[in-house]
């Protein structure tokens, strides 16, 4: 009898997952067999004694009518003008030139009109703006401090240093990636930020802490605060979104040592 | 007498066709254009004539207005399906449409307008709802890796594409105002490669 709920539980639980997924649009609804699903309903239903196991039993109806709606509602849309198979969408969009593809988009637009105006809320920003903001001659001053080397020139090689110019950005960021994978073994030490990014050249070590920085923002690596040290974890596969309590992190870099 | 009562109406509708302008042009929420209890409250139960009588007046300077349906659910098909006149707005846009350099000329990058025609394209073939990282994949084919998190980022602050909690990206209130759907598969159904 144990041995039964706790099988029903755990097929109930994987039929709740697979319809989620479905619902992600991870699978297409016909993916799932809901006739199946409803018997297996029907084989545990008799072993359900306690209120948990019939709420879960409620959960998988209801998740179960949610992929029989969306079945619906892709045969309703297979039937509709808008129908276009995924792949073909694909196929087209990676075939068409960029060009070719706005003008495509461009005949189907209406840009909306409006006219935007100000609010009070608008006006008590711009308040504060004004109020805070310095006399002119402290933000002259403050320039005065700020003032570095006078503009010059920059030759080709500077520019191929700077990163704007030769290797394309992509590509010396994927190798800075690769590179830190090719170092990263989870079974040592984690890799120190200092160790990564520096080199002997001051020049080489802001251009490896500026592409380090896109690694971590886009999810390709991770900063790790240990104790007094800085750590990097690669990635294998990004992280789409934002860690919660992401934070905006300035990194000094002095040019000593 | 029957003049006087023929100018009293013109005045009346003069009146509540500036009323109604207002209420579309002039910017005061979230989003732009007013809903449709917003205007039946300030225009009166004949808003929807109202309307009529402004958008044949706007149609000369190439503007039109249109009813946008929030959608009760967010599946593509339910497009059609009746919706609760609270949930309905009504905007004003271009009736007709940009070329490339006018495009330009009103900030949009050529690359990105291709971008989001793809971007919107696969949405609708996946009935208006993908995970992102598709999305992500299928626009890193054409444009790079690290433009397509960028594009989809711009796409989804910009109004065109919206984003849940679990990562599915759909089609944004933007693009149910501006983009005819309908006419974009058709199009890119038939576009020479």
């Amino acid at each position: 009898m144990r041995t039964t709920q706790a099988s029903g539980r755990k097929e109930l639980q994987e039929l709740i997952k697979t319809c989620e997924a479905i619902e992600g649009r991870k699978f297409n609804p016909f993916f799932l067999d809901v006739r199946l699903g409803v018997e297996t309903l029907r084989k545990y239903f008799p072993y359900w004694e306690h209120f948990e196991d019939n709420c879960l039993d409620a959960h998988t109806i209801n998740r179960l009518s949610e992929v029989v709606r969306l079945q619906n509602t892709l045969l309703r849309f297979q039937s509709s003008a808008l129908y276009a198979d995924p792949e073909f969408v694909a196929r087209k969009v990676e075939r068409m030139s960029e060009k070719r593809l706005a003008e495509v988009f461009l005949q189907s637009y209406h840009p909306l009109t409006e006219q935007e105006q100000l609010t009070k809320e608008v006006l008590a920003e711009a308040l504060d703006y004004w109020n805070i903001l310095l006399p002119i001659d402290e933000r002259w001053k403050r320039r005065e401090y700020a003032a570095g080397k006078r503009p010059e020139t920059a030759d080709s090689s500077t520019l191929t240093g700077l990163g704007i110019h030769g290797v394309e950005f992509g590509k010396q960021l994927v190798a800075v990636w690769n590179e830190l994978r090719n170092l990263y073994n989870p079974d040592q030490k984690p890799i120190e930020y200092w160790s990564f990014v520096r080199r002997p050249a001051y020049h080489e070590t802001v251009q490896r802490a500026y592409f380090v920085s896109f690694l971590v923002t886009y999810g390709y690596a991770r900063l790790i605060p240990e104790g007094t040290q800085l750590v990097l974890l690669p990635l294998e596969q990004p992280s789409e979104k934002q860690p919660a309590g992401a934070v905006s992190f300035p990194i000094p870099i002095p040019r000593e040592n | 007498m029957r003049a006087l009562e023929s100018t009293q109406t013109r005045s009346f509708y003069a009146d509540k066709l500036k009323r109604a302008v207002h209420l579309l042009l002039f910017r005061r929420g979230k989003l732009p254009g007013a809903k449709e209890w917003e205007l039946k409250e300030k225009l009166g139960k004949n808003y929807e004539q109202i309307l009529g009588q402004l958008n044949q007046l706007l149609s000369e300077l190439d503007l039109e207005i249109k009813k946008v349906e929030e959608p009760r659910t967010n599946d593509i098909a339910a497009e059609g399906g009746q919706v609760a006149p609270e949930e309905a707005r009504y905007v004003v846009r271009l009736k007709g449409t940009l070329g490339l350099k006018e495009s330009k000329m009103i900030g949009w990058r050529i690359d990105n307008l291709a971008a989001l025609a793809a971007s919107l394209a696969y949405l609708v073939s996946k009935q208006g709802k993908a995970p992102r990282e598709d999305l992500e994949r299928l626009l890193a084919q054409k444009f790079g890796r690290w433009k397509a998190v960028t594009l989809v980022d711009i796409f989804l602050r910009s109004g065109y594409l919206e984003e849940d909690d679990a990562g599915t990206t759909s089609l944004g209130w933007r693009t149910r105002s501006e983009v005819d759907l309908r006419s974009l598969m058709t199009k890119m159904a038939e576009a020479k490669v």
